[in-house]
């Protein structure tokens, strides 16, 4: 069941909102009118803007009419407006940020602290977080797949990784 | 058109010695591997092999990244179809249908369909190539930055095609791609967007992103189920269904044919190899009677990427043995290989080793069989990824990511790159936004921008200039055409049905 949109109060009528579709789009269009800018301030010749302009023009367009989109104008006597989308299960929620930030957090350790121990333990974590409760697998899989991918990508591919407790071929 | 002596000198090399075979099926396998690992190319797996090209005689060491070439082509399509991760630009299109047919449990006919529709892209590819090697130099010669630039367009109208149930934010989104593939220096050398950040200066690591992209919409969305396919009877891989899938290719002969013809021909232009897929499947949607089923898990869409991924191998290299130009990252470090044995590409290569040409042509013609056994023996192997639980399968592939975004890009934009564009692809899913449309954008903004300045320097700013350029001008017809004749189709559908209801129960059409 979608969850009905925030109304407010203008001129006598109620206007619902979508406000996170709104600050999504509203989040696309500003980095695009700000690219533009950037582009625009490093140099004004048309090698550098010759496409960035059209295509700033066209997202600021294409957004006016995403934007307009977000707002339903509803008499005072109408039934509140639903949410396009279902509202996220709770669990599942706090699951795809969770993952979404052990993700994150495994991109900035990798390189620091090395591939080898940063991988080993970004998928137990992530293992353990998504319920695997059996031991054995908490810890095999992530030995696989850390001999596996150093092997891999160090040796065999003589790519230099960052490691830490592994002696690296190529690093 | 072929030089029956130069033909009848490449059978006898050929045949002469067992040895250059020997490399095909590792080449092949090494091809097949390195893709199953997202993040990880072609030219990456060539360039490490490098090393031991000098050891190979030249027909060997040709054989071999053919070969490799070859095996990597389909072995983009795998992690496409299982995971809707694309392991290169070149099977984009290929997870719009891929993926929507495993998760209904039809991941071997998906799988058969990819590598039967691989290989005959493939041998199509070199069927035209082996017929018409001088005629394809030539006509590559005239082709420069003005008839990219419509090449370029046509691929950008995909973006309208692939608006999903919102036009607008389609839109949206491909401008918004359009506007990232810009990212980084221009030909001037101003920096643009880069935050002050180097390692931007080059643009954003194309892979990641796109793994990001695609990874995260369905990646973070699957964390709280079992498996990707969840009824268990499907989730077995089935060399009979395998099977069907591949003889099902050849039930859609038009789409498989055009693929492999547009296919061929981009892969003529430097970078066409990462447009030819999804021009491909934008035409057999655009010609299809059903174009709504695109997308839904059609059979037809991953035929038509798949053959115009695999025959713009033909074209690349037509482009690389004809002119020596490297049209993409893999022929580049082809042409590195030529070098190693003092040959040099082009069109002396082509005149005075005739034999050697028409050898690769005939030994890579070969390796399409060679490819259907060998790669329907790999996807037993990766089938078997539909029956890991998720809970182990998401880390696993995402940690993967990470490490060859890292090996890619040797820092850390790759891996940063990959994670800021997971989170906007989840979003942009969230939201109802078409993820494809922000990856064509990002593909097609910086090759598009470059043709467009070429074209413009060329010219002049004069527009009359593209009537000098015959080429570009049917190319601008085609493109139009295939623009217009869908909306008059169904005009005249329109007017058709309108009559029909007028007339009522007369069964008359006007």
């Amino acid at each position: 069941m979608a969850a009905p949109l925030p109304t407010f109060g203008f001129a006598g009528r109620r206007i619902a909102v979508d406000i996170p579709h709104l600050a999504f789009a509203t989040g696309i269009v500003a980095w695009a009118v700000w690219f533009c800018r950037d582009a625009w301030r490093s140099a004004r010749d048309v090698e550098n803007l010759i496409m960035i302009v059209p295509a700033s023009i066209a997202a600021v367009a294409f957004y006016i009419v995403v934007a307009a989109g977000c707002f339903h104008i509803l008499d005072l006597a109408a039934p509140p407006v639903e949410s396009p989308r279902r509202p996220l299960d709770r669990r599942l929620g706090l699951k795809i940020a969770g993952t979404m930030a052990m993700l994150a957090a495994f991109v900035v350790a990798g390189p620091l602290i090395g591939f080898d121990v940063a991988s080993f333990a970004y998928v137990l974590a992530m293992l353990f977080f998504l319920g695997e409760r059996r031991v054995l697998v908490l810890l095999l899989v992530p030995a696989v797949f850390c001999a596996v991918a150093i092997y891999s990508f160090d040796t065999i591919l003589a790519t230099p990784l960052p490691l830490l407790l592994v002696p690296g071929d190529s690093s | 058109v072929i030089d029956v002596h130069a033909l009848a000198a490449a059978v006898q090399l050929l045949g002469a010695s067992w040895q250059p075979w020997l490399v095909v099926v590792p080449g092949i396998l090494i091809g097949l591997i390195v893709h199953a690992v997202p993040g990880l190319t072609t030219s990456m797996a060539l360039a490490i092999c490098l090393p031991i090209i000098p050891y190979m005689d030249f027909l060997q060491a040709l054989i071999f990244m053919t070969a490799m070439y070859a095996g990597a082509l389909f072995g983009v399509a795998i992690p496409a179809v299982l995971l809707n991760v694309p392991g290169s630009a070149a099977a984009v299109g290929t997870t719009f249908d891929g993926f929507p047919m495993a998760q209904a449990g039809k991941h071997n006919e998906a799988l058969g369909l990819a590598l039967a529709a691989s290989c005959a892209g493939q041998a199509v590819a070199y069927l035209l190539l082996l017929c018409l090697a001088q005629p394809i130099a030539a006509f590559a010669i005239k082709l420069g930055p003005p008839e990219m630039l419509v090449v370029s367009i046509w691929g950008l109208t995909l973006i309208a095609r692939l608006r999903g149930r919102h036009m607008a934010r389609g839109l949206l989104a491909g401008a918004f791609g359009l506007l990232l593939g810009t990212v980084g220096l221009s030909a001037r050398g101003a920096p643009r967007g880069t935050f002050g950040i180097d390692l931007l200066l080059d643009g954003i690591p194309t892979v990641p992103a796109i793994v990001g992209l695609f990874a995260a919409a369905e990646l973070f969305n699957l964390v709280g189920r079992e498996f990707i396919v969840d009824d268990l009877t499907r989730r077995r891989v089935d060399a009979s269904r395998i099977l069907a899938g591949m003889r099902e290719t050849f039930h859609h002969p038009g789409t498989l044919l055009r693929g492999a013809l547009l296919g061929a021909g981009i892969g003529i232009l430097p970078g066409g190899h990462a447009i030819a897929n999804l021009l491909s499947y934008s035409e057999a949607r655009r010609a299809a009677k059903d174009p709504e089923r695109f997308g839904t898990g059609d059979p037809r869409g991953i035929i038509a990427a798949e053959s115009a991924n695999a025959s713009s191998e033909g074209g690349s290299m037509a482009t690389l043995l004809a002119l020596g130009i490297p049209t993409g990252g893999a022929t580049a470090v082809m042409l590195v290989a030529f070098s190693m044995h003092n040959i040099t590409g082009g069109p002396s290569f082509m005149r005075d080793h005739a034999d050697l040409v028409y050898a690769v042509i005939l030994s890579s013609l070969a390796q399409v069989g060679i490819l259907a056994v060998v790669g329907f023996a790999f996807i037993f192997v990766a089938g078997f990824i539909v029956k890991v639980r998720l809970r182990a399968l998401v880390p696993v592939v995402l940690a993967m990511a990470v490490i060859g975004s890292f090996a890619l890009a040797q820092n850390m934009a790759g891996p940063v790159t990959l994670v800021v564009f997971a989170i906007i692809g989840w979003l942009m899913q969230r939201f109802d936004y078409p993820v494809a449309a922000v990856v064509v954008g990002l593909l097609l903004g910086r090759l598009t921008e470059g043709a467009l300045l070429r074209t413009y320097q060329m010219s002049g700013g004069d527009i009359g200039f593209m009537f000098t350029r015959p080429i570009a001008l049917v190319l601008l017809a085609l493109l139009v055409g295939s623009i217009v004749l869908p909306y008059l189709r169904a005009l005249r559908s329109g007017i058709a049905a309108n009559g029909t209801e007028k007339i009522g129960g007369q069964g008359k059409i006007v």
